[in-house]
């Protein structure tokens, strides 16, 4: 019973883990499934780099968001590593903000997602031009930088409540 | 002004180097090692592409199982609005069919025709060789990101696919593999921005290149003819002038959109593909 417990415990708590490899694994991006929907496609990998590091980093380590880079490039077919760098760029600056800030609000949090978002993506567009013979469209890309931003407060909400569970923590 | 400017390498010091409580690398160390990956593969130095390969293998395997909650949900929702519409999908099938087994009584006419007109010609006929070969392989994930729309298939190169090789889809043509590993490869299909198809329309001798929009309805003809005016309901078809695939293999088809816009969609859905044949060069009709 004791060894039942501690695991639901320890699967719980390693839920935001769980969920970024599920993310890199089935390379989510939408419910692209639906050709109606494709133009909300976002980047929920950042989303919850961002939201993790800055509030539970304890929760989230930048190992496993390496792994999950690597991972991500291996499915989706980029330059090995790029992922891997956007999303530790999204890191460095995630820490940076949650190292300057006195007292976080969620809005400040949002609009400080709109540099780290530029900064990761630029990374990313720098590694793909210069290291790999890909075309794609400036403007899909920033409407994935769009929605990924607008959908944040959805999720910081929802990664909040499921947070809020290990208050005693 | 100075204590801001050592606030501010203070904060970036400490963002790169600390390490968290349960932390093993440093930030710092994982950016040098993104970057070294990079390096390595884009030089692709033996041994890494040797582990690249095997890393692949493994990462499309455990993908192929990530997507299933999801697939399982989208057949659900799909196969219930199958249902819904099968009843006049019925009728319209029995009126198709009936216009079918017209013309297939037509091209069957124009078969015999055809091969008795080569035999006044002396032409022979074409040979089925090794390099003409089908390999079957099942669609592990079809990938639809920003950057690169792909199929990952269960054929590598332990069942002698190759890079360039050709993909089919119910005998239209959906792509071509641009990556192989020792058990899986990647297709990179028709639909991609980087595909770009040497093409001929029907009922012209105009030779355009059929060029991938990201989108399955929306492909777009490069180094059309000024002045050429394009007509709904046209067959785009291979003209064989890469020499590489076969003349005549239909791809695309121009249409009418709903805002009576002229539009060329695929006559394939390689999204929908699960089951792929793969070729050296071209598919035998």
């Amino acid at each position: 019973m004791y060894t039942f417990k501690y695991l639901k415990a320890f699967i719980l708590k390693s839920l935001p883990i769980i969920f970024l490899y599920y993310l890199s694994f089935s390379s989510f991006e939408s419910i692209k499934e639906f050709q109606n929907f494709t133009v909300f496609a976002f980047n929920l990998h950042m989303i919850l780099i961002y939201f993790y590091l800055l509030k539970y980093p304890d929760y989230l380590g930048i190992g496993h968001i390496f792994l999950a880079g690597l991972i991500n490039d291996v499915v989706i077919g980029t330059p090995l590593g790029a992922s891997s760098l956007s999303f530790l760029t999204m890191c460095f600056f995630t820490t940076y903000v949650r190292n300057v800030t006195l007292r976080p609000k969620m809005t400040a949090e949002w609009f400080t997602f709109i540099p780290a978002i530029f900064f990761s993506n630029l990374i990313f567009f720098l590694i793909i031009n210069n290291f790999s013979n890909l075309s794609y469209y400036y403007i899909e890309i920033l409407s994935n930088s769009f929605f990924t931003f607008l959908f944040f407060p959805i999720f910081y909400f929802f990664f909040k409540s499921y947070q809020s569970r290990f208050k005693e923590d | 002004m100075s204590d801001s400017r050592d606030d501010f390498i203070i904060a970036i010091r400490f963002a790169l180097l600390k390490k968290g409580v349960k932390q093993k690398f440093s930030l710092s160390f994982l950016i040098l090692f993104s970057i070294s990956i990079i390096f390595f593969d884009k030089f692709s130095i033996p041994p890494v592409s040797f582990v690249k390969n095997i890393i692949s293998d493994i990462v499309y395997r455990a993908a192929v199982i990530a997507v299933v909650p999801g697939k399982a949900i989208m057949y659900v929702g799909s196969q219930t609005k199958e249902h819904l519409t099968i009843y006049s999908e019925n009728i319209a099938l029995k009126k198709e069919i009936s216009l079918l087994k017209r013309d297939q009584l037509d091209a069957s006419f124009l078969k015999t025709e055809n091969e008795n007109l080569k035999l006044v010609l002396g032409l022979e006929k074409d040979q089925i060789t090794e390099r003409d070969t089908v390999t079957i392989a099942r669609v592990m994930i079809d990938q639809i990101s920003p950057y690169l729309k792909s199929l990952l298939i269960n054929k590598g190169t332990k069942h002698k696919i190759i890079k360039g090789m050709t993909v089919f889809s119910k005998n239209y043509l959906i792509g071509t593999v641009i990556e192989t590993n020792y058990l899986s490869s990647r297709v990179l299909i028709i639909t991609d921005l980087n595909s770009k198809i040497p093409s001929i329309i029907e009922g012209t001798d105009v030779n355009v290149i059929l060029a991938g929009n990201g989108n399955k309805n929306d492909f777009t003809l490069d180094y059309l003819p000024e002045g050429f005016v394009l007509e709904p309901n046209k067959i785009i078809y291979t003209s064989g002038k890469d020499g590489f695939l076969k003349a005549g293999m239909p791809v695309a088809e121009t249409y009418l959109n709903k805002k009576n816009e002229l539009k060329i969609k695929s006559l394939a859905d390689p999204q929908q593909a699960s089951i792929v044949h793969i070729v050296r060069g071209q598919l035998k009709n």
